[in-house]
């Protein structure tokens, strides 16, 4: 834990005290709280110390860490990353070969109890040949590193939920950190990438109140993960007059109709894409034109195909759709279990991608 | 990535092709609008929207802006990047935009309060005058 607080390192860089409260207000803004809490999160940030991170990759395609990285510096998550002591990241440090691996045994006997460990990618449990870092299995490294740290925050779905190794038939025996780790608490940042303000945004909360947000039954925090991508959709309103695109092209698409029936995951799927977005808030899937994916969602890759609606709304949907007009929640409800019925069938047979899914002829089941 | 060419995207003035494309947040944000504006006069407290906080469809939000128009007050800060704060043309309401030192947005708000608290002297800094006065 470095000594310095955040508001003397600041201050140290020539930022003013309104820089310091414009830093607070996009923090504010970035961990989803309400603009009144701008002074308590300016008052905790003066005494904050910045926290030791060691950051872990197993098996994961870096695309978590390049989320991170290359999110527009210096915007509010470059000045987060500032202010955080990463103390080792291999896929960075890989040039400092056997120092880097002193430097992340030096972070945990200097910070011991006080660090927090960020995982991306799962652990190989079939054979750990499948990934070692410095000739260490996955497993050993991150128990090693688990020894003394305060928290575990699991990025990407595959740190998360095993995400694509662990997809059927996991030859790897890929599992998630949470399947693993009992004793520590785990907040899990899911997403194939996670957006990188929510792993600022979490990063940002341990900063600021020393402690780990609340967590839904998926351990993931509930700010960032407590509403599905269709509740937050700005295309709900067409779904809720049953008016869909058809195929990519079609009239339906062009005026911006639901993508439900091409496949969207937005009912069942828990993130802030719909509101953060991506690429500095350009853009997102769905206002692309291309329905979620759920990635943030255990087993997302085995649930059929991405083009496959998972429930058609003219059969379960009509009746309950009825009951919507009484309230929203209860057709959010009632489709969502439908939606969950049908991946868990989807999972157990192990529907394969067919080259007709791709088609924009094709006609929904 | 090249950064200047996501600000100067901002520049270009977006078209709604289709008015029945919205989330219904414009009218939702007038009421609460409206609403803060009433305890503003009576019970003399500040309310902040934060704008990044909800879904907008494409060209919803400068529909909001271009709604409330722009008033007679127009400041800029330069701390950590620029800041603009406008009074619109409804007193009492203003619009804060935040950016970073490379121009993209990092915080926008409507800030309904009399003047938004960062543009005031802040009572540290002027201890810290102060104190440089007192050396001459």
């Amino acid at each position: 834990m470095n000594e310095q607080t955040l508001f003397e390192l600041l201050q140290q860089q020539g930022v003013s005290r309104r820089g310091f409260l414009k830093y607070c207000t996009a923090l504010t803004s970035l961990m989803a709280l309400p603009a009144s809490m701008i002074p308590t999160v300016a008052h905790a940030l003066e005494s904050a110390r910045r926290p030791s991170v060691i950051w872990l990759s197993f098996q994961e395609c870096t695309g978590c860490a390049e989320s991170l990285l290359r999110s527009h510096s210096p915007t509010i998550e470059g000045l987060i990353f500032d202010h955080i002591s990463l103390d080792y990241q291999h896929t960075l440090q890989a040039a400092a070969g056997d120092a880097a691996e002193h430097a992340r045994e030096q972070a945990i006997k200097d910070n011991y109890g006080k660090y927090l460990v960020v995982v991306d990618g799962s652990i190989p449990l079939a054979d750990p040949g499948y990934s070692t870092i410095a000739g260490m299995s996955n497993l050993d490294m991150l128990n090693e590193t688990l020894t003394g740290a305060a928290a575990v925050i699991a990025v990407g779905t595959c740190s998360a939920y095993g995400g694509l190794p662990q997809a059927d038939p996991n030859p790897t025996g890929a599992v998630s950190v949470s399947s693993l780790v009992k004793d520590k608490p785990v907040i899990n940042v899911p997403g194939c990438p996670p957006i990188p303000t929510v792993i600022t945004g979490v990063l940002a909360h341990y900063l600021t109140f020393g402690s780990i947000p609340e967590l839904d039954s998926l351990g993931r925090p509930k700010v960032f993960y407590g509403q599905s991508i269709h509740d937050r959709c700005y295309r709900r309103p067409f779904y809720d007059k049953g008016l869909f695109a058809e195929t990519f092209d079609d009239e339906g698409a062009k005026k911006g109709w639901c993508l439900y029936r091409l496949g969207c995951k937005g009912p069942m799927t828990y993130n802030a894409c719909a509101t953060l977005k991506w690429n500095q808030q350009t853009s997102w899937p769905v206002e692309s034109g291309h329905g979620c994916l759920g990635c943030s969602e255990p087993d997302f890759w085995d649930a059929g195909s991405f083009y496959n609606a998972l429930s058609i709304p003219d059969g379960d949907y009509t009746r309950a759709a009825g009951y919507a007009v009484a309230t929203g929640v209860v057709l959010g409800a009632a489709v969502g279990f439908t939606n969950q019925k049908t991946k868990a069938t989807a999972a157990a047979q192990h529907t394969n991608v067919t080259v007709d899914d791709f088609s924009l002829n094709k006609k929904n089941k | 990535m090249n950064n200047e060419a996501f600000s100067s995207l901002e520049g270009i003035s977006v078209q709604v092709e289709n008015p029945e494309l919205e989330t219904g947040n414009f009218q939702s944000i007038l009421m609460e609008i409206k609403f803060s504006l009433e305890q503003l006069l009576e019970q003399k407290k500040s309310h902040i929207i934060d704008l990044r906080a909800m879904p907008w469809s494409p060209g919803e939000e400068h529909k909001l802006e271009k709604y409330l128009g722009k008033g007679e007050v127009h400041i800029e800060l330069d701390a950590l990047g620029k800041s603009t704060f406008y009074e619109t043309s409804y007193s009492g309401i203003w619009v804060v935009t935040h950016y970073s030192e490379d121009g993209a947005v990092i915080a926008k708000a409507i800030e309904i309060t009399y003047m938004p608290e960062m543009v005031f002297s802040q009572d540290e800094e002027i201890k810290d005058s102060l104190e440089r006065f007192e050396k001459l």
